[in-house]
């Protein structure tokens, strides 16, 4: 296990900047979510992390030292886009990359038996990767990724075009992986996965970064939460729209009153508030999820 | 395990167990095959059924016509007249002869008239075969004697004492030009293979993955010693076929009417040095053209534009082996000396003037050094475009920013 730091990095392509200033750490044994939208930088940012892509500023590090070839065999490189051979069989093609991570048989042939059962390959075991379905060949690479038992493991968009019950299992094994001590970072769109499964996050847009840290912290940095009442009345809604700094929300299909108040405001006042004025079958206060955090951080961004 | 090995054994088998090579070795050697007993089945051909002739004439004159004719005729009948204008039956009952040749002399010399399937067959050889009795009969001399006085005899001595004969040496040509083909196929075969799988590498996106784990340069030197290996196999397969098997099939097939028609290859007889020379230019010669069609397919985004960048890579290619067929005729040509010194084309071209002359020694260092540099050179520069066009999308490169990266 080791710390994964990236200071200031940046790197253009010509007169394009795809990622001007993005910094975090990863610490040991930690699942990190990527976050942004297409084109904030993500992929790039991964790239470096795994040298494919040298930064043109800033540095990546490795417990300390920089991320070079050996260092870079012992990381997993899950790419959006599915890399694999398509008329390789799937025991070779995992057992290969295994060995190119520095697997040495036989054992490359008993971790890629095992990863085989484990992801329900049984079947396809000897065909040509090109036959298999999406789901499949993703968990083909899932375990051309981490046959090695990698020290990090990255994993650009998993989820990317996955049913849900291959969701599922590709969630289940990236938890084993997770509970077994791997350093992980993971970029996705399924904000629910990734906020089941990762301790911290980053959200990128525009090649900077616009928040990030756990989820509690995240959290506590967001400015207002949203209070939910039932049922709606009008002297609940009275007490509501007297309270400073509160913001109506348009009502939900279901009868409540949903209101936008300051972080710091006094719920609990509120509450007594409202319970004077009439009967109050429901009172909520409703943190921000991922999903809202993420989506201010994007819109911030363009 | 070394990456590179772990690279090459990969790319070794998955290129062997191919249909692409496999159908590639087969189409070559039945290819060679074909090309070595050619010469055997045709000779057999002609000799059995198109060349017999029903001779028609006065009986003293034909069977001196049937002496002269004996090279390349063969007659089936001497008749001393025609009943009636011949038909194909008559020529089926006479020995399913292919003409009717009436001959008759005159103070002018030989007249022939012929009925025949196929009008070609009176064309050079048989002017030729009856040279010496048109003359005899002109001047009135036996024909023996027109025959030995134009027999010329032509003692041929080969100053540098390689070939014995003019036979030898025709025969070094057939050997040399026999193996620029395979030169030539196993390069265009081979160094498109490997841009096909740098192609596929790159659009599927597994070079990403590979080049996390393993240097590019040393990814590209094993893609390319995994397919010289391949190709070597290939030239076994082929060499086997066209030789060792050539020579046991043409017996078999010249047994009969065309037991004397010689075999393209049977009379190779390569020397060590002939032999260490085809593989160091062959090795070299794979080396450049591999290198550089690698880097070529790291520049594209989709197999379908490996045709364009291939294209243009063809042309040195067919230049070389226009140029070492040319070597063939006249080795010591300064032109020719100067092309077996230059890159991508001397593999070809030295190799020819080594099978068929005498080539200084000095010549042929200088070749080895040029191209040795040149290899690695190409291996440079192509590998530095390796590197960055792996990893390059969208749009292809312009020329310019391919020079930039070789600048940078």
């Amino acid at each position: 296990m080791g710390t994964l730091v990236l200071s200031n990095i940046a790197r253009s392509f010509g007169n394009v900047v795809a990622v001007r200033d993005v910094s975090f750490t990863v610490p040991p044994g930690g699942t990190f979510g990527l976050l942004g939208p297409n084109g904030a930088g993500k992929t790039t940012t991964m790239r470096m992390i795994l040298g494919i892509l040298l930064p043109d500023s800033g540095r990546v590090s490795w417990n300390g030292a920089p991320v070079d070839l050996p260092v870079r065999r012992r990381f997993g490189y899950l790419p959006e886009e599915r890399g694999l051979y398509g008329k390789l069989k799937v025991r070779d093609q995992i057992s290969y990359f295994g060995r190119l991570h520095g697997v040495v048989p036989p054992d490359d042939t008993k971790r890629t038996d095992a990863w085989i059962e484990r992801l329900g390959l049984g079947e396809f075991a000897n065909r040509p990767c090109g036959e298999l379905s999406k789901g499949n060949q993703q968990k083909v690479q899932i375990a051309c990724a981490a046959l090695h038992e990698p020290e990090l493991l990255v994993l650009d968009e998993p989820f990317s075009g996955l049913d849900p019950v291959n969701a599922e299992t590709l969630q289940d094994t990236l938890r084993a992986l997770r509970d077994a001590g791997t350093t992980m970072i993971l970029s996705s769109h399924q904000m629910w996965q990734i906020e089941d499964l990762c301790e911290s996050f980053c959200v990128i847009a525009g090649g900077t970064v616009r928040a990030s840290g756990s989820l509690a912290e995240l959290r506590s940095a967001w400015p207002t939460r949203i209070v939910e009442v039932e049922p709606i009345a009008a002297p609940l809604r009275a007490v509501l729209d007297a309270m400073p700094g509160a913001r109506r929300l348009p009502e939900a299909d279901r009868p409540t009153l949903a209101y936008e108040v300051p972080a710091d405001a006094d719920t609990a006042a509120l509450l007594r508030r409202l319970v004077a004025a009439g009967d109050v079958t429901r009172f909520e206060r409703v943190d921000p999820s991922l999903r809202d955090i993420y989506l201010r951080a994007i819109g911030a961004a363009v | 395990m070394n990456t590179i090995a772990i690279v090459f054994n990969a790319e070794f088998v998955r290129r062997i167990r191919s249909r692409a090579y496999l159908a590639g070795t087969l189409i070559g050697a039945v290819g060679i095959l074909t090309l070595t007993l050619l010469p055997t089945i045709l000779g057999g051909m002609t000799s059995s059924s198109s060349k017999k002739l029903v001779l028609v004439g006065d009986p003293a004159l034909s069977a001196s016509v049937k002496k002269a004719l004996a090279r390349d005729f063969e007659v089936t009948a001497v008749l001393a007249r025609l009943d009636a204008t011949p038909t194909a039956a008559f020529l089926d009952a006479h020995g399913k002869a292919a003409a009717v040749a009436i001959v008759a002399a005159s103070r002018d010399g030989l007249h022939v008239t012929a009925y025949t399937r196929d009008p070609s067959l009176f064309g050079t050889s048989f002017g030729r075969d009856l040279a010496s009795l048109q003359i005899a009969l002109a001047l009135g001399v036996p024909p023996a004697r027109v025959d030995a006085s134009s027999h010329v005899k032509v003692d041929v001595h080969d100053v540098s004492g390689r070939f014995a004969d003019a036979k030898a040496a025709d025969a070094a040509k057939g050997v040399a030009y026999f193996f620029v083909i395979l030169l030539y196929l196993s390069i265009l075969l081979n160094a498109q293979a490997i841009m096909s799988s740098v192609a596929e590498e790159k659009t599927n996106r597994i070079a990403e993955l590979l080049v996390a784990t393993i240097d590019p340069a040393r990814l590209l030197a094993a893609k390319i010693l995994a397919s010289a290996a391949t190709s070597f196999i290939q030239l076994g397969v082929w060499i086997v076929s066209g030789v060792v098997i050539g020579r046991l099939a043409a017996g078999f097939v010249a047994s009969g009417a065309a037991a004397d028609a010689p075999s393209l290859l049977s009379t190779v007889d390569l020397s060590a040095f002939e032999v260490t020379a085809f593989l160091a230019f062959f090795a070299i010669g794979f080396a450049q053209y591999g290198v550089l069609y690698a880097a070529a397919a790291s520049l594209i985004n989709r197999t379908e534009d490996l045709g364009a960048v291939a294209g243009p890579l063809v042309i040195p290619v067919v230049i070389a082996f226009v140029m070492a067929t040319i070597a063939m005729q006249v080795p010591n040509d300064p032109k020719i000396v100067v092309c077996s010194l230059l890159p991508l084309i001397s593999p070809f071209v030295m190799f020819a003037r080594v099978a068929v002359t005498d080539v200084p020694t000095w010549q042929l260092i200088v070749s080895l050094l040029v191209n040795a540099a040149s290899a690695v050179l190409l291996a440079w520069a192509s590998g530095k475009i390796y590197r960055v066009g792996l990893l390059l999308y969208g749009r292809p490169p312009s020329f310019r920013q391919v020079i930039s990266t070789l600048r940078s």
